[in-house]
């Protein structure tokens, strides 16, 4: 299927919508019926990667207007009692 | 050693209402002893100031071992002592500092033995509130008026946050409980923090400017602005005018959480929602997320059950028409037609047989009767005649066999839609297995590197199973 018609992640849950939608109903000819179902697993794995695309990571923007890493203090699962 | 514990000593002295009354009189010679004057001093100030109202601010403010507060109350040119016990210290929601403004409620009392008086409190409260709720109440009506509040300018958040903007203190509990909140939540969520102070003297020009910084940095979507929990002057930052209108005109969805569920400051008025903790702004900016997965998940189940659906039809479509016109119905079907090809023919062949007699029956007689009557003369017609019957026999027998071949061909024809095979014409194919005899229906019951022939309409594939799903 034609990979890249894909908007964005919203407008690609919509056509997913559409598309079960449209194969749910049913009464489609069987290549149709094929097609869309192929469409629908590219978008649904559209979306997943949209998920999981972001980057876990955690910056300090400093008064200069530059981003460095944040301070290990801060981001440590196990530093709930650290108060300053 | 605390004051109190020294008691308050001595009753009323009888003396001390009598001069009084002489002092408007001629000034008569009344010599009263330190006691006796401090004890008047006593009585009036504590009948007349039972029960005041002082404002001011605190210094030399010191809790003793006892438990009790002692502290000096000042404004620009006078000072007063003043002590708070214990039990009424208990009962205060904040904790007094020296510099902080403070109305206190209490009696004033005297203290003999070092002619002092203080004010004895039993409550206080954080002073300049009132002017705070005026400033509050005015600046609320003024951003109300310009619609700064209405729900038609909230925006959703978005779908997916790329990166989440937060703009508030590092050194408070807030940060930390985004942080644990994303991480808990969305492992890849990718912060960026603007440290900002969030109380204090230039805090809301301080937060003003950090949200102008954060929405210039590429990519990010969503901005929390907030801090932990306080003081209603802790909070102050988010109710002024600076910091309010910074957040009315970010030009990003923007959550704010400040304080706890029950602290409300401007700033949750002119956000695009309104988290009450900084925890629970994690939570609704992930919760966006949550829902997209479960959301997704369902159409994909969805997805596959349409085409189980249909497989499942197809399946039993395919049964059906196998029961109907499957090889053991087709042989059937073949052999009920046979039979009646058969009685056809055999039928044609007695017709034929029946015709070929007459004619034998007519042509011996007529042999006879040219052997017995004058045969020269006759021989010509007869000739002619026979001639003829036997074309007229040869069309009659054309005709019977043309009627026989059509019906045979309707009857094959009907035959024929009956047929798996016909299917094949509409685009399916049918699997059989590598020795032919049976077809396939169930993917596991191959495995890789069998061989299996695939029908369709026109030949046959050999093939080969690459994997099995």
């Amino acid at each position: 299927m034609s990979a890249d018609t894909i908007k964005d992640f919203e407008a690609a849950i919509a056509e997913l919508e559409a598309v079960v939608k449209k194969l749910e109903e049913g009464d489609l000819p069987l290549e149709e019926s094929l097609r869309l179902y192929e469409r629908g697993v590219h978008l649904s794995r559209f979306c997943h990667a949209q998920l999981e695309e972001a980057e876990r990571r955690i910056e300090i923007l400093n008064e200069r207007g530059h981003l460095q890493p944040a301070p290990a203090t801060l981001t440590s699962e196990d530093d709930s009692q650290g108060k300053r | 050693m605390s004051l109190f514990d020294l008691p308050f000593e001595e009753p009323e002295p009888e003396a001390a209402a009598e001069p009084t009354r002489t002092r408007a009189r001629a000034p008569e010679r009344r010599v009263h002893t330190v006691s006796e004057l401090t004890a008047r001093i006593r009585t009036l100030l504590e009948e007349e100031l039972f029960e005041i109202w002082v404002e001011g601010e605190i210094s030399n403010c010191r809790v003793w071992n006892t438990g009790h507060l002692y502290f000096t109350l000042k404004d620009g040119s006078a000072q007063v002592k003043g002590v708070m016990f214990r039990s009424a210290l208990r009962l205060l929601k904040f904790t007094p500092k020296d510099g902080l403004r403070v109305v206190a409620r209490g009696r004033v009392s005297v203290y003999d033995p070092k002619g002092e008086y203080q004010i004895v409190c039993e409550h206080l409260e954080p002073g300049g509130l009132g002017a705070l709720q005026l400033a509050y109440d005015q600046l609320k009506e003024r951003l109300a008026k310009e619609g700064l509040f209405d729900a038609r300018r909230k925006r959703t958040l978005p779908a997916l946050p790329r990166k989440i903007g937060v703009v508030t203190s590092l050194d408070g509990a807030a940060i930390r409980d985004i942080i644990k909140v994303l991480r808990r939540r969305y492992a890849n969520a990718h912060v960026v923090i603007r440290p900002v102070r969030v109380q204090g003297e230039g805090a809301a020009l301080d937060i003003a400017r950090g949200l102008a910084a954060i929405v210039k940095v590429k990519g990010v979507d969503v901005v929390i602005v907030g801090r932990g929990g306080g003081s209603m002057e802790d909070l102050w930052a988010f109710n002024e005018e600076v910091a309010v209108r910074a957040i009315a005109g970010c030009p990003l969805p923007i959550i704010s959480a400040v304080g706890h569920e029950t602290d409300v400051t401007l700033a949750d008025f002119v956000a695009d929602l309104r988290a009450p903790t900084p925890s629970a702004a994690a939570e609704m900016v992930v919760a966006r997320k949550d829902e997209f997965v479960s959301r997704i998940d369902r159409l994909e189940g969805r997805l596959d059950g349409s085409m189980h659906n249909r497989r499942h039809r197809l399946e039993s479509r395919l049964r059906a028409l196998d029961a109907r016109a499957g090889l053991g119905g087709a042989r059937g079907r073949l052999a009920m037609h046979g039979r009646h090809v058969g009685e056809l023919s055999h039928e044609l062949r007695q017709a034929i047989r029946a015709r070929i007699a007459a004619r034998e029956r007519k042509y011996q007689s007529l042999r006879l009767a040219l052997e017995t009557f004058d045969l020269r003369r006759r021989l010509g017609g007869l000739r002619t005649r026979l001639v003829a019957g036997d074309g007229h026999l040869a069309a009659v027998r054309a005709r019977r066999r043309h009627a026989l071949d059509a019906r045979l061909g309707a009857a094959l024809a009907r035959l024929e839609s009956l047929s798996p095979l016909a299917v094949l014409a509409r685009g399916y194919a049918v699997c059989w297995n590598g020795d032919r005899t049976q077809i396939v229906r169930d993917a596991s019951a191959l495995s890789i590197g069998d061989q299996v022939t695939v029908t369709v309409q026109r030949g046959e594939l050999a093939c080969e199973v690459k994997d099995v799903r």
